[in-house]
């Protein structure tokens, strides 16, 4: 983004004596580093990216209790320290549920990380080049945004998962193909406001072909912003896969999601109410970072914008 | 104005045709077999009669024939009859859509009257802790999975704690509109609906009034002596109508997808509701209807919110 650069320029808080600009990423850094808030949220989502990769070796080794063992001696066991893999208590199997949050974390983040991979990728080519060649090409990219944003994406993907079976694969690349919307209109409107920025101009000039101009000269000025979005989109996926799985229409059991843990909890809800709060805490812990994370990045790249994407964020959420 | 909204209406009909051709599409690419749906549990049908079947739904006829054919059924309303209740869709979305409507309208309007004077008091108190609190909550409310706010509001403050029923629109036997069981069954749902809304507004608000502040119109309020609280009504916050509007158009997405979830946790019988039973019940004229009706809705509400938006900010009709 053009306005990094300038942003760069200015002091960032007026008391501290300035050390010599050394750039966007580790001046971005610079501010970084005196954000608690965003370090902390940074903190605890390494720490359930960790926990949930090791769910195998956690599981076999500390509980003790794989996610689809069965103990029906001991379901509905309310959460207790007698036993490892019951400090979050079992469900109506006796199963293990922390054993199976750990799991179901693997399934949610993963999903949430690579649909948002897809849609990120989607979103920046389509944005970028239909900012850059406007035309035609950007009528067709604006029709789809519309057709798209007008069908709610619940609705889309419900749809979708009756004609369809999915699976984890098949869902998240369906999340991807639906989520690219916020992106591709960021990412588009910035290229409207850089290609006529002198350097752009300049490049076109000497003679850059379309493809050299978007990549080296557009992309690197859209990258900051599209990981903050990134962030928050990553969120935003968690909160509708789980949100299609509690309806039965995404990650299906046996496999384990937050969302479809859910669905389970509710059939028990008047015996075992402790099944309906771990699973959606979990959801919430980690789109929380996410979202903290995304708003920390956003201030330490560039101060200028704080709040300005808030707006993006809010009309994210579809459940 | 009339010819804004005449504008307005043409620029719909690209989107109409693309939230058409794609239901239909969909509906045709579907490995589902129609016939074998529609005829299941019959034992007794011969090869035969399933030709006459397709013959009579016509889909033995080339695609765009066919997409002909069904645009001609959409403009009539005629969507078929119902493979679960046999009889017609349309009947049966219609008895639902006052339920729905009235559960968006409340949360829409719970979502404004929180959600922007929550906006407008941090942008006046910026920094300070009523800013924070509201930052702060404003986050948690935009992470928080809303499905899982409902769950927790029906497993505590329903079934545990007995405040609020569970379920349901009314009391077995009462069946009022406005009177006080509907209002005490319409509390959680609206909350829950309406959660996304209440973090969205604060968020997106803030920025737009801290620039609203600044502007020369409410120094000059200021320096020829008006007093601050009606600056606040007549300059500032009349002006930020326009972001209000703004966001308006992802807050109803938000909130007629949501209804999906949110139908489905307090059981209150809506679209929502009907398109969630169309999925279980592999009922594929319901579900094609009710995306159609949805996304309809949808466009329509769009359609309103920009009337609303050239009525507040009559820069827009000239553009």
């Amino acid at each position: 983004m053009a306005t990094a650069q300038t942003a760069v320029a200015r002091p960032t808080a007026p008391v501290e004596l300035r050390r010599a600009s050394a750039g966007l990423w580790s001046d971005a850094l610079y501010r970084l580093r005196r954000d608690p808030t965003t370090i902390a949220a940074l903190g605890t989502l390494l720490l359930l990216v960790l926990l949930s990769a090791s769910a195998d070796l956690l599981a076999d080794n500390v509980f003790q209790w794989s996610f689809s063992k069965q103990d029906i001696l001991s379901s509905y066991e309310k959460p207790s320290l007698s036993e490892p893999a019951m400090v979050l208590g079992s469900d109506e199997l006796g199963r293990s549920q922390i054993v199976r949050l750990l799991y179901g974390g693997r399934v949610s983040l993963s999903v949430g990380a690579f649909a948002a991979l897809v849609s990120m990728t989607i979103g920046v080519l389509l944005g970028i080049s239909a900012g850059y060649f406007r035309g035609w090409w950007d009528d067709v990219v604006v029709w789809l945004v519309q057709t798209l944003a007008n069908i709610p994406t619940l609705y889309l993907l419900l749809l979708i998962g009756a004609y369809f079976r999915l699976n984890p694969v098949t869902l998240t690349l369906l999340l991807g193909l639906l989520g690219w919307l916020g992106i591709n209109n960021l990412s588009r409107g910035q290229t409207f406001a850089l290609r006529e920025r002198e350097y752009v101009v300049a490049a076109r000039t000497i003679g850059a072909t379309p493809w050299r101009v978007m990549t080296r000269h557009i992309f690197p000025n859209v990258l900051p912003l599209l990981i903050v979005v990134a962030m928050i989109d990553v969120g935003a996926v968690i909160l509708t896969e789980s949100a299609l799985s509690y309806l039965g229409f995404g990650i299906q059991p046996p496999v384990p999601s937050w969302g479809n843990m859910l669905t389970n909890a509710t059939q028990y809800s008047s015996r075992a109410a402790w099944l309906i709060y771990a699973p959606g805490a979990m959801i919430f812990i980690t789109v929380l970072c996410l979202y903290l994370v995304g708003d920390g990045l956003r201030d330490a790249l560039d101060p200028r914008l704080r709040g300005s994407i808030g707006g993006a964020a809010a009309t994210k959420k579809t459940a | 104005m009339g010819r804004f909204i005449a504008r307005r209406l043409v620029q719909a009909v690209p989107t109409l045709f693309g939230i058409l051709l794609l239901t239909f599409l969909l509906s045709r690419l579907s490995p589902a077999d129609p016939v074998k749906l529609m005829v299941a549990g019959n034992f007794d049908i011969t090869p035969e009669d399933r030709a006459v079947l397709y013959h009579d739904l016509g889909l033995d006829d080339p695609l765009p024939i066919q997409f002909v054919h069904f645009l001609g059924d959409v403009a009539r309303l005629n969507f078929g009859n119902s493979f679960y209740y046999h009889r017609p869709v349309v009947e049966l979305i219609g008895e639902r859509i006052p339920n729905s409507l009235q559960l968006s309208l409340l949360s829409l309007l719970l979502a404004l009257a929180i959600g922007v004077p929550l906006g407008v008091i941090a942008a006046y108190n910026r920094g300070k802790l009523a800013d924070h609190v509201i930052r702060i909550t404003s986050v948690a409310g935009h992470a928080v999975p809303t499905f899982w706010f409902g769950l927790l509001f029906v497993t505590i403050l329903g079934v545990q704690l007995r405040w609020f029923p569970i379920g349901s629109m009314n009391v077995v036997g009462v069946d009022c509109v406005f009177c006080w069981d509907r209002l005490w069954h319409i509390v959680g749902p609206v909350i829950t609906l309406s959660l996304t809304g209440i973090a969205a507004y604060p968020r997106y608000l803030r920025t737009e009034v801290l620039e609203i502040i600044r502007q020369d119109y409410v120094r000059t309020a200021q320096s020829k002596g008006l007093r601050d609280r009606s600056i606040a009504v007549g300059h500032v916050l009349r002006n930020s109508l326009i972001p209000v509007v703004t966001l308006l158009g992802g807050i109803l997405t938000i909130i007629l997808g949501g209804s999906v979830v949110i139908e489905r946790v307090f059981n209150w019988p809506g679209l929502g509701r009907l398109l969630f039973d169309g999925l279980v019940n592999k009922d594929y004229p319901m579900v094609q209807a009710s995306v159609i009706i949805g996304a309809l809705l949808l466009l329509v509400s769009y359609i309103l919110r920009d009337i609303a938006y050239a009525w507040v900010d009559p820069r827009i009709k000239v553009r």
